[in-house]
């Protein structure tokens, strides 16, 4: 008898294990930027605080929209120009092109031009992990002498607030060394045109980017990070499930209750005994 | 029931774990960090690290140079040689150093490239300004100085040949500063200095003109001088010739390029001379040369070298397992080889080897990788050669790396050598022991005398202990747990023993008497 005891605390705890495992596996993903990839690539140890609906964001706080992939609505952009205009800051980081829309919608004439930025201004063998240096006297760059940045896109328009050295140049051929056309000039990475930032660079925020220049993330905090427009939401289903089920109330006491039936059984069937 | 439920299913859960391990087997990820680079961005703690500060130093060397220029010419135009003499020093480290990053951060491609071409040309032009402006003074000095109307026709020679080549001189230093600056004002650079140097450097040359009154100028030589054709490029053979009115069959005509001596030519029959002049190491642009047949000088004749591009080729063998052959030809477009010329070999990494080419224009070397793929190519940066720099194609080697190490082979298998030996030698020593167990005590067998009136209760324990450990033929090596094992018909003396020895236990008088007893054969009668 006591042998059977054992054996079913060993099952019962092979299974915890096992159901843990299977949890932390089905609760990450691998894509990039994402808040549940716990990789290098991932964000989920950006402290910021998500939110997925436009309206009415706090006067004065910071939104973070980074590496967006999905289009505003007009009424999304509606809700941007408010919180822009009572005062608070948005922060895109992009560096594919996809903010630009956006940005035409909001009336800015800050433009990311994608491309294949790289600097000799570097202490790594990549070209494209290069630094930036702020120039003015932004907020979001206070203190801050040097940005390692990871492979960004130039910044057009704007008030410029993160520059590249002069020898950096388009590596159209992507060989990793200026030749044939390509010419050393400075880049602009980051500006602004006023509470509207725009920063070519969205792997800055990634986990493996965190420890390189912790002085620029916590000028940003405290943040709040759009999660229905940026890649950081990006899940799968198995997490969008869980997700779904911490936010609804019903179906979270729904859960609680299936998972009290088991024990319910159990002490149900030893009161019958 | 329950039994059997538990085995299905902590078999269910094993299968279910190698199912998941083995669909991930084939995955880089478990055995390499390979994702660590997309489109977006690259992991940092993976990417090799290289040494910084080498680029932030291009810039500020740039402006440096433009700024020695201003000081040395300047120092030049104020006649102060001292002066001028460490300002071209400095010139020159400055250059040396600039040179060395050019290659090092391998921008030799761009408008940087170009920067360098000019500094390079400029240097040149500078040290030759100071060099041809001292002379000028010693010429200007010996001119009071001599009376010999021979004598002054030679200085009137060389001041002539000096004013021509200061004059060229400053014709190619003006003709880069267009490009120059314009390369400067790209990198912010304060172009004011190499401005004011071309300002000085006209001066210099002014001046120089204005002397050339004072010598009347060249009086018409009997000895005639040509260079023909006008132009050529590296490799080309330019005829240096003429005719000398008067002169005897058999003279010796003394030929000079830049001043410097460039051969001899024998006064022919008919009274003219040929000296074939090879254009090999030597800037490209302007050149001076002129005759001498003893005291008589020719006049100056110029002529111009141009620049070619070159080509160069690069192959690789492996010499050993760490060591690669790196071979290739540098020539001109015309095949023709460039002889003596040094060649760089870059590996991935910017590590730089040198080679030289020999008389074929083939250049030969061997450097040491680390194992891996490397890719590398040659580089020639034809400094001092009228030719484009150039490079080969890059091209990709695999370095086996060293092999593996005897070393821990050997001490694997001394290690092993003297494990065997230590158990060879131990065996021995057991065995007699382990056969004498169970000890057979010979009746006859005479006791060992032990006396132990008078001692602590402990010590004589001890001495009984080693009385009946001597009287069984148990090595002294041997603990008391060992004698019990050994002799197990006396494990109770040894077990008390070992009590008293270890744990600090005292026997009584009693107790001594039975183990004294005991280890005097009492037990068989001696008691």
């Amino acid at each position: 008898m006591a042998k059977v005891r054992r054996e079913a605390w060993a099952v019962l705890l092979i299974l915890l294990l096992a159901g843990g495992a299977v949890y932390a596996h089905a609760t990450t993903t691998t894509e990039e930027f994402s808040r549940y990839n716990v990789g290098w690539n991932g964000t989920s140890n950006l402290a910021v605080e998500e939110v997925r609906d436009l309206r009415g964001l706090p006067p004065g706080a910071t939104l973070l929209i980074l590496a967006p992939d999905v289009a505003f609505t007009a009424e999304e952009v509606g809700y941007l120009r408010a919180f822009l205009e009572s005062g608070g800051r948005v922060l895109i980081a992009d560096e594919e092109g996809n903010a630009n829309r956006l940005l035409a919608d909001l009336g800015s004439t800050m433009r990311v031009r994608p491309g294949n930025l790289a600097s000799l201004e570097r202490d790594h063998v990549d070209p494209g992990l290069f630094t930036g240096y702020p120039v003015g006297n932004a907020t979001i760059f206070s203190g801050v002498e040097t940005v390692l940045l990871n492979r960004p896109a130039a910044v057009t328009g704007g008030e410029p607030l993160l520059e590249t050295s002069i020898l950096t140049w388009d590596d159209a051929d992507g060989d990793g060394r200026i030749g044939g056309s390509e010419t050393f000039g400075t880049a602009v990475v980051c500006a602004r045109e006023g509470n509207l930032t725009v920063l070519g660079d969205a792997s800055l925020f990634v986990n493996a980017m965190l420890a390189g220049n912790p002085k620029f993330i916590e000028n940003i905090r405290p943040v709040l990070i759009d999660a229905a427009h940026s890649r950081t939401g990006t899940a799968n289903p198995l997490i969008n499930a869980i997700t779904w089920v911490r936010e609804t109330p019903a179906a979270a006491a729904a859960f609680a209750a299936l998972a009290a039936l088991p024990v319910a059984w159990r002490f149900g069937r030893k009161i019958d005994d | 029931m329950n039994r059997l439920a538990s085995h299905a299913i902590l078999a269910a859960a094993a299968v279910l774990v190698l199912a998941l391990l083995g669909g991930e087997a084939a995955s880089p990820v478990l055995y390499t960090a390979e994702n660590t680079s997309t489109a977006a961005h690259a992991d940092p703690a993976t990417i090799q690290k290289r040494s910084p500060g080498d680029a932030d130093a291009l810039v500020p060397l740039m402006d440096d140079l433009l700024g020695q220029t201003g000081t040395l010419a300047l120092t030049i135009k104020l006649r102060d040689y001292e002066s001028a003499e460490r300002d071209l020093a400095r010139y020159s480290e400055l250059s040396r150093q600039f040179d060395r990053l050019v290659v090092t951060l391998d921008v030799s491609g761009t408008d940087i490239g170009e920067f360098q071409q000019n500094n390079r040309k400029n240097q040149e032009a500078l040290e030759a300004l100071l060099n041809d402006t001292r002379r000028f003074e010693d010429l200007k000095r010996l001119e009071i100085e001599v009376q010999d109307g021979e004598q002054r026709m030679a200085i009137a020679y060389e001041g002539e040949a000096l004013r021509q080549k200061m004059r060229e001189g400053f014709s190619a230093y003006a003709k880069r500063e267009p490009a120059t600056t314009r390369i400067a004002e790209h990198y912010d650079l304060n172009t004011t200095p190499y401005q004011q140097s071309v300002e000085h450097f006209a001066e210099v040359a002014d001046a120089a003109d204005d002397w050339r009154p004072a010598t009347g100028g060249t009086a018409a030589s009997p000895l005639a001088i040509a260079v023909t054709p006008a132009e050529g490029r590296y490799g080309d053979t330019l005829r240096i010739g003429g005719r000398y009115a008067g002169g005897v069959p058999g003279t010796r005509i003394e030929v000079y390029v830049d001043s410097r001596a460039a051969g001899a030519a024998t006064l022919d029959a008919d009274g003219t001379y040929n000296h074939p002049y090879r254009i090999g190491r030597i800037v490209a642009g302007p050149h001076l040369a002129y005759a001498t047949a003893g005291g008589i000088y020719s006049e100056v004749a110029t002529f111009e070298v141009l620049t070619q591009n070159t080509t160069i080729t690069l192959a690789l063998a492996e010499v050993n397992r760490t060591a690669v052959a790196c071979t290739g030809n540098l020539t001109i477009g015309d095949g023709l080889p460039v002889a003596g010329a040094p060649v760089l070999i870059r590996t991935d990494d910017g590590t730089l080897a040198a080679a030289e080419t020999d008389e074929n224009g083939t250049y030969r070397t061997e450097i040491v990788l680390p194992g891996g793929e490397h890719t590398l190519r040659a580089e020639f940066h034809a400094a001092g050669y009228p030719l484009n720099a150039s490079e080969s194609p890059a091209e990709t080697v695999r370095v086996r790396g060293e092999g593996l190490s005897p070393l821990p082979f050997v001490a694997a298998f001394a290690a092993a050598a003297a494990t065997g030996w230590y158990l060879r030698r131990r065996r021995p020593e057991e065995e007699p022991v382990a056969k004498a167990a169970p000890v057979p005590e010979s009746p006859g067998e005479t006791p060992p005398q032990v006396e132990i009136a008078g001692l602590p209760p402990r010590e004589a324990a001890t001495v009984l202990f080693r009385a009946l450990r001597t009287r069984l033929g148990i090595p002294e090596t041997k603990t008391p747990r060992d004698c019990a094992r050994i002799a197990p018909a006396h494990a109770g003396f040894f077990e008390r023993y070992e009590r008293i020895r270890y744990a600090g236990e005292t026997p009584t008088d009693e107790e001594l008497r039975a183990m004294e007893a005991e280890a005097l054969g009492g037990g068989e009668g001696a008691a």
